[in-house]
């Protein structure tokens, strides 16, 4: 068969491929440069982290050998060939579960009524003023970068043991987060309904009620969702700290060494965090339908 | 507000007629309102039950207000005392900022077989992807915090603890994004592949990788954002960073260091923010 | 009687209205022309005060309205109603609710936030809607609605607040010429039935010919031509338009032999459909 591309002679062949490798050289230079920066700031990494390939290797074994030993009852038999003595505690743990389930539900329920009302005084399209848009824009930001078990270790120590300072921390994660996401929904509204309101002789309580609310609630019910799903996982650790729910009962038994126990729990956790996600994902589907024209 | 305007005589003219028109449309409906009212009857109820169920009351709410104020006054001024705590400090964050690079890459790295593992439009058993995506899941739903708890048992307390930990809880995050960016590549540019009697490999070589790169990129990039801050707490369990002298000075009541140390992780994770969205918005604009 | 006293509207450099003097008696139907960027829609604006007038006053049988806040500015809104090009309805609430925020001036805060109309107010809007023949539709979400369908549905929302005068910024020029007529013959009959007073921007001069009883001219911001329609030759039209003057002008001989209107009960059997 012939060749449909017929090669040109070398002399003008050359210089075309010359300009494509010049071009492409400065992107590979580009990409060698990113590469040496990288292995630079990996290798300035490993030091700080300490990290030891050597132990790595070494202790592996204790990895799998760990797994091992949560999978075995106290009486050396295979946890799902006794699952009534592997789950002996189920009473208490679901009970704990549903406490962090409470937990997350009314941090995120705070949380949530807190930005949408803080949401709508720091969206540019909406208030003109902007110091207010500055201050409310600087607590949400506070509210979302420390970390929900920091605020939950302050609270212990203001408010004592137990569920509220969980809570308290998830409700002021959850305003940052939310404040945030919730803001950004408002700025990008259409701004006709608004005005439409506003030339009826509304106030601007009635120009956000009628106006701006009906257009964001559904992005608002999906955020919230998901945050909730999220809470849940935080709560589930919150309990490290003092702050209730079910992490005091597993790091205590990760700390003691009942492996059958951390196993039990971790399961309960990982099933009710699917089972969570599945439900959370479809109610959001379902919300986010709502929005589309029927 | 006016009395009658000749307008609203008009309307209500012929008010009964029109009742009697519309009769099921002036009808306030409360029966359409039901679904609504009982949903949100419903969360606020278990909302306010919930106070009972969590032995929340105002009385301990308020005293622990009190308390917590004086606590905020005890942080002012915010300062490390000593100079060589404030380098100890400083080395911490060094160590939290190391933790969340590496706990990031590691989990870049070993994401990406296990992403196209367990994409449906490239492996097509449907065993093996139900498998990868369930396994993803499950590490994706234990928090960071067990997994460094874990990991402390397995290699001793300290950063390299931390290092893993981050690695696995973000393992499961990664291979399911990763899996998702493969399911939505657009299909037309390896099937161009395969028309040119290119393997199965070349197709995902040339015809895939090339879409979710930038993708993946830019969110290996947020997820190092937001592991800056998990790494600032995994030290609270004893796997390295700021986060142990952290919840130590909170143990010991040093408010004011406290504060200082709480201003040190938002300066940081502020500064990795304005980085990472430079780097971020460089890399999409770049490639697109 | 709504009197503009020397009312100038600049944003930066721009002058988008420039020392407008008018006065328009109670029971006008005016029309206000020009090309586009001519400075009609901020005029109609600046009388809602959706836009703040840089210069000048506006006066409402003598009563100064350029210088309210608060409630009596929203009381002035409520008595000059406003109908939008765009609608401007909230397109995720239904149509009653929509027209029902006509309301809004006239109901306590925590009532109508709550949604819990009173039983007078619902009558209304609905006797509203029942007169533009779009009744049926009330319990459909708004953005379900065609274009002319929805511009009835805020006349209802104008009509509902009681106004002393309407302001209608282009109020046809987003829909087909059935619908558009469907809409002008509301707002006549509007202005017929009970005396109010309307302001209107149109486009087209053919419209303009066939509606109203009065046409103001701007250019470049300032009046320059203020008359019965008939006084608008094709030369004043030609000065007044520039560069788009054969795109309106090409449409008018049907204006031409349309005469003064279209009587009120031809409307309604037009919009029944």
């Amino acid at each position: 068969m012939d060749h449909t591309v017929v090669i040109p002679p070398d002399a003008q062949l050359a210089p075309l491929l010359r300009a494509y490798d010049r071009a492409v050289a400065a992107k590979h230079r580009q990409f060698f440069i990113g590469l040496a920066f990288m292995a630079g700031a990996f290798a300035l990494a490993c030091i700080g982290a300490e990290i030891d390939p050597g132990l790595f290797w070494e202790k592996l074994g204790n990895f799998t050998s760990y797994f091992n030993r949560l999978a075995h009852l106290d009486t050396g038999a295979v946890v799902l060939s006794d699952p009534a003595e592997w789950f002996w505690g189920l009473r208490r743990w679901t009970r704990l579960l549903g406490e962090t389930l409470l937990m997350a539900y009314v941090g995120t329920v705070t949380g949530a009524v807190l930005a949408f009302c803080g949401c709508f005084l720091c969206s540019r399209n909406l208030v003109s003023s902007a110091l207010l848009r500055i201050v409310i824009r600087r607590i949400f930001e506070i509210c979302r970068t420390v970390p929900d078990i920091v605020f939950a270790m302050i609270f212990v120590a203001a408010f004592g043991l137990g569920a509220l300072p969980g809570v308290m921390a998830i409700a002021i994660h959850t305003t940052g987060a939310l404040g945030k996401l919730f803001s950004e929904v408002v700025e990008n509204i259409d701004m006709k309904p608004v005005e439409g309101i506003a030339a009826s002789g509304g106030s601007w309580v009635s120009q956000v009620r009628f106006g701006a609310v009906p257009q964001v609630l559904s992005n608002f019910a999906s955020y919230a969702v998901l945050r909730f799903e999220i809470n849940v996982r935080g709560a589930a650790v919150l309990g490290f700290v003092g702050a209730g729910g079910i992490g005091e009962e597993l790091i205590v038994a990760i700390r003691k060494f009942f492996y059958s126990d951390v196993s039990a729990i971790l399961v309960m956790i990982v099933v009710c965090v699917m089972l969570i996600d599945t439900l959370s994902e479809k109610l959001r589907h379902r919300l986010l339908a709502m929005d589309e024209r029927p | 507000m006016t009395g009658h305007s000749p307008l609203r005589d008009a309307f209500l003219a012929n008010r009964d007629r029109i009742a009697d028109q519309h009769a099921a449309l002036l009808d306030p409906g409360w029966r359409s309102r039901m679904g609504t009212i009982a949903i949100f009857g419903g969360g606020i109820v278990l909302y306010i039950a919930s106070f009972f169920l969590l032995d929340m009351s105002l009385s301990n709410l308020i005293g622990g207000f009190r308390r917590l104020a004086d606590i905020v006054g005890l942080m002012f001024p915010p300062t490390p005392e000593t100079w060589s705590r404030f380098y100890l400090y400083l080395g911490a964050i060094g160590q939290t900022l190391s933790i969340a690079f590496l706990g990031t890459l590691l989990a870049a790295v070993l994401a990406v077989p296990m992403g196209f593992l367990a994409a449906r439009n490239v492996v097509a058993n449907r065993l093996v992807h139900l498998l990868a995506r369930r396994s993803l899941d499950t590490i994706r739903s234990v928090d960071t915090l067990i997994w460094a708890l874990i990991w402390i048992n397995v290699v001793g307390l300290g950063p390299f603890a931390g290092v893993l930990a981050i690695m696995c809880s973000d393992f499961g995050a990664f291979g399911k994004l990763m899996s998702e960016a493969i399911e939505t590549a657009s299909d037309k540019p390896v099937e161009g592949i395969l028309s040119t009697g290119g393997s199965r490999f070349a197709a995902i070589r040339f015809g895939v990788v090339p879409q979710i790169l930038p993708v993946f990129a830019s969110q290996i990039l947020y997820y190092f954002e937001s592991n800056t801050r998990s790494a600032t707490i995994i030290g609270i369990v004893g796997a390295g960073g700021i986060g142990l002298h952290l919840s130590e000075l909170i143990r010991v009541l040093e408010w004011q260091q406290a504060a200082f140390v709480i201003l040190m992780v938002l300066v940081t994770v502020a500064a990795i923010d304005q980085i990472s969205q430079r780097l971020r918005g460089a890399i999409i604009g770049r490639r697109r | 009687m709504l009197v503009i006293d020397g009312m100038s509207c600049v944003f930066g450099q721009t002058r988008a209205v420039n020392n407008v003097s008018l006065s328009i008696p109670r029971g006008a139907f005016v029309g206000v022309i020009g090309r586009s960027g001519a400075g009609k829609s901020t005029l109609l604006r600046a009388l809602n005060r959706l836009v703040e007038p840089s210069e000048g006053r506006i006066h409402w049988d003598n009563e100064d309205v350029s210088s309210l806040s608060g409630r009596a500015l929203r009381d002035w809104r409520r008595r000059c109603a406003m109908i939008f090009q765009q609608f401007n309805l909230v397109g995720r609430l239904d149509v009653l609710t929509n027209v029902l925020t006509g309301r809004l001036a006239h109901t306590p805060g925590w009532r109508s936030n709550l949604k819990l109309w009173s039983a007078d107010d619902r009558a209304i809007a609905m006797a509203a809607l029942d007169q533009l023949d779009i009744a049926n539709l009330a319990p459909q979400r708004a953005d379900n609605l065609s274009g002319g369908q929805q511009q009835r549905v805020a006349i209802c929302r104008a009509l509902v607040q009681e106004p002393d005068i309407i302001l209608a910024d282009e109020p046809v020029a987003s829909l087909d010429p059935r619908n558009a007529r469907i809409v002008m013959d509301a707002l006549q009959r509007i202005n017929r039935h009970y005396g109010m007073t309307v302001l209107c921007n149109l486009h087209s001069l053919d419209l303009a010919h066939a509606y109203c009883d009065r046409l103001v001219g701007m250019a470049a911001g300032r009046v320059v031509f203020d008359d019965v329609p008939a006084a608008l030759t094709e030369a004043a039209a030609r000065e007044l338009y520039g560069m788009e003057a054969d795109e309106v002008l090409d449409a008018a001989p049907t204006g031409a032999t349309q005469p003064d209107g279209v009587p009120a009960g031809a409307a309604s059997n037009a919009s029944a459909m």
